[in-house]
């Protein structure tokens, strides 16, 4: 769930059409046309990317009259298949995997079950990737690969790459020749695994 | 040994923290405050280099010393080099000694070589314009000839194939023919790298796109996160560029020197057994504190403000031994947070709960600009300042910060109800004052009390435990 605040505003003056914007804009509100960058205000969702990295300093963030809330209802999905998905990509459905919109795994799943196909559309319906724009991107790869989908990247894009390898694919001549240098590679494996087993209230 | 609080450096100007001058009142400024200073604590702690009485320029002579034992031989003068530097180097001692460092690399590397390109590329966390304003303060972008340049996670990528599959870096900080990695040794996220190849992680975190730092945070666990710094370290793309290391080193008095190396495994080695043995017994102190109001008040984010070199999210996880590997999880990782249902209580069993020693903190002055949610939702929290608050509830990444916290007009305010609601007069400020925390009389007698126990278990029992999970052979270190 993502409250949404502010919105991105160009200074059409100071804008000279780098498109640094929209490479790095995470639900593709914000394009240039005519050398000019324009937001789109309806899918907009405050994250300040935008504002962060523009190397001319055209944009700032400003308060919406009247915040809205982004967010994908569970209501009416099949939540074994939730479940089912969140286990495939190795989580619990109830673990949180956006630490900025305190967005569970079971969230995004139900966006991918209502047809999101890619990560841009998954933010759009549930604000994953708009706050701090960095942590939450494997998760979602995993539960869009787990579903069977693979998205295509934006064009000319910045906003991500790939799926990377996760404890469960480290191959073990790498675990045996790291295991004295401290990495607890079947350990933390092992503790991952009895989150992902738990119960949807907790316990086994 | 208590004498009078140490004052902090003054606030900073950014755009993550409130202006400086609504910052009406230190902890430091409060009654009944005094300091401890670390050597007080602990007599056997490093001489420091910095602060002193020389100022920067022994910053400049360890760096230019140092930097004679590494071979520069590999750099023609036709080659472009980018120094590569992180933001967390400038929230140690205000940052003036790490500029220092990174000057001084320009001017050595540029004497040796004969080679005048030569960029300073500046990492960050989660703001993404912090280095831009530190390389402003410090004129680096002035003394690297308009090469400097502050690059963040979500800038262009470049795909880095591993032993472990394929991971990703900035693009700008592999844009030249060399790099030099020169970073500091403050152990800071030890409930992230658990000090595991501490030296190492930039290359998964400043260094690394939003994939790579996901596949931290995400994908690996909390004590196996940080081999994607190796793995990429490791790498031929990265190997054919890598230069040489340079290192600030740091204790939680100050600087007490600089290291550099061709060999960054070596450094590894220095720098892991030093946070481990000096930032050690700081930390096993702080988690002997039976009770406390916490004051943040420094120029970083929530979890990163400073007393002694510990930062608050360390604290939050001092009820446990962040350095022992045997020990999972920490109180705070992002793994533990995760961990965590929507009732608030923990999905499996074994989750440690946040120190529980923390009654309240007073949130006085910090930054927004990383997910601080957690702290508010875990320990009851007064935010000074109706301003600060404001901050945070645009800042994206707090939208829900303040869901939990009660708002003080003024510092002293908050200190007087946080007193008669925790039933303690016992207060650390996490001030970042230098060598020295900033407490009130009955912390200050209670820590002078512990220390020599504290030190005398980590020197005996706990730091060749930890060495050995690390593969580390103390008898390789002198042992003071």
């Amino acid at each position: 769930m993502r409250a949404v605040t502010l919105y991105a505003v160009v200074d059409v003056d100071k804008c000279k059409g780098c498109t640094r914007c929209e490479r790095v804009c995470p639900v593709l509100a914000i394009k240039v046309e005519n050398k000019k960058a324009v937001v789109d205000p309806e899918n907009c969702l405050g994250c300040a990317n935008c504002e962060q990295r523009c190397p001319e300093m055209a944009i700032t963030m400003a308060p919406l009259e009247q915040s809205r809330v982004v967010q994908e209802s569970l209501a009416g999905v099949d939540m074994a298949a939730v479940i089912d998905l969140c286990r495939r990509a190795h989580l619990h459905p109830k673990q949180i995997i956006c630490y900025c919109t305190a967005t569970r795994a079971e969230e995004v799943a139900a966006a991918i079950l209502k047809g999101a196909k890619s990560p841009e559309e998954i933010s759009r319906r549930t604000g994953v990737r708009t706050g701090c724009k960095v942590e939450c991107i494997q998760p979602v790869l995993r539960l869009l690969h787990a579903a069977g989908i693979a998205p295509e990247r934006p064009a000319r894009g910045y906003q991500w790459y790939g799926l990377t390898p996760t404890v469960w694919d480290i191959p073990e001549e790498v675990k045996k020749k790291y295991a004295q240098r401290g990495f607890y590679f079947d350990e933390d494996r092992k503790l991952l695994d009895s989150l992902v087993g738990a119960g949807e209230k907790g316990g086994e | 040994m208590l004498r009078a609080p140490v004052m902090p450096l003054p606030p900073r100007r950014s755009q993550y923290g409130v202006a400086p001058e609504l910052v009406r009142k230190r902890a430091a400024e409060l009654p009944d405050m005094v300091s401890v200073l670390v050597r007080d604590l602990f007599p056997d702690a490093a001489p420091v280099i910095y602060p002193g009485e020389n100022g920067l320029e022994m910053i400049r002579e360890a760096t230019r010393k140092q930097m004679e034992k590494v071979d520069l031989s590999m750099i023609k003068p036709g080659d472009s080099v980018n120094v590569l530097g992180s933001h967390h180097g400038f929230t140690l001692l205000g940052g003036a000694p790490y500029a220092e460092m990174l000057r001084t690399i320009r001017d050595v590397v540029r004497e040796r070589t004969g080679c005048t390109d030569i960029r300073l590329r500046v990492g960050v966390g989660l703001r993404f314009r912090e280095s831009e304003e530190y390389i402003k303060a410090f004129g680096l972008d002035e003394y690297y000839e308009g090469k400097a340049a502050g690059v963040a996670p979500v800038d262009e990528g470049v795909a880095i194939e591993t032993e472990i599959g394929t991971l990703y870096g900035i693009k700008k900080i592999y844009d030249a023919r060399w790099i030099i990695h020169a970073h500091n040794s403050d152990v800071r996220e030890v409930h992230f790298h658990r000090q595991v190849d501490r030296a190492v992680k930039p290359f998964g975190m400043s260094y690394a796109r939003i994939e790579t730092r996901s596949t931290y945070h995400q994908n690996l666990g909390p004590r196996a996160a940080n081999f994607v710094a190796r793995a990429i370290f490791d790498s031929p793309f990265v190997q054919e560029k890598f230069a040489c290391a340079v290192f600030l080193m740091m204790s939680p008095s100050g600087v007490v020197g600089v290291d550099a190396d061709n060999d960054l495994y070596a450094l590894n080695d220095r720098v892991t057994y030093l946070g481990c043995r000096d930032y050690g017994k700081m930390m096993t102190l702080l988690g002997e504190i039976d009770e406390a109001i916490t004051i943040l008040d420094f120029p970083s984010p929530v979890p990163y403000v400073f007393a002694a070199g510990v930062i608050f999210a360390n604290f939050a996880g001092a009820n446990r031994d962040l350095f022992d590997l045997d020990d999972p999880l920490p109180p705070y990782t992002w793994y533990t947070e995760a961990f965590y249902g929507e009732d608030g209580r923990p999905l499996i069993e074994g989750v440690p709960p946040v120190n529980p020693a923390i009654k309240v903190v007073i949130h006085n002055y910090a930054w927004g600009g990383y997910p601080s949610a957690f702290f508010t939702e875990h320990i009851p929290t007064i935010v000074v300042g109706r301003e600060q608050a404001e901050l945070l509830n645009r800042d994206p990444q707090n939208i829900s910060y303040t869901k939990h916290t009660l708002l003080a007009d003024d510092l002293d305010t908050a200190v007087r109800f946080a007193k008669r609601v925790a039933g303690t007069d016992k207060i650390l400020a996490f001030d970042g004052a230098s060598g020295a925390l900033n407490v009130s009389r009955s912390l200050g007698e209670y820590l002078l009390q512990k220390a020599p126990l504290v030190s005398r278990r980590v020197d005996d029992e706990l730091l060749p435990k930890w060495l050995k999970q690390r593969g580390i052979d103390p008898s390789r270190f002198k042992i003071r």
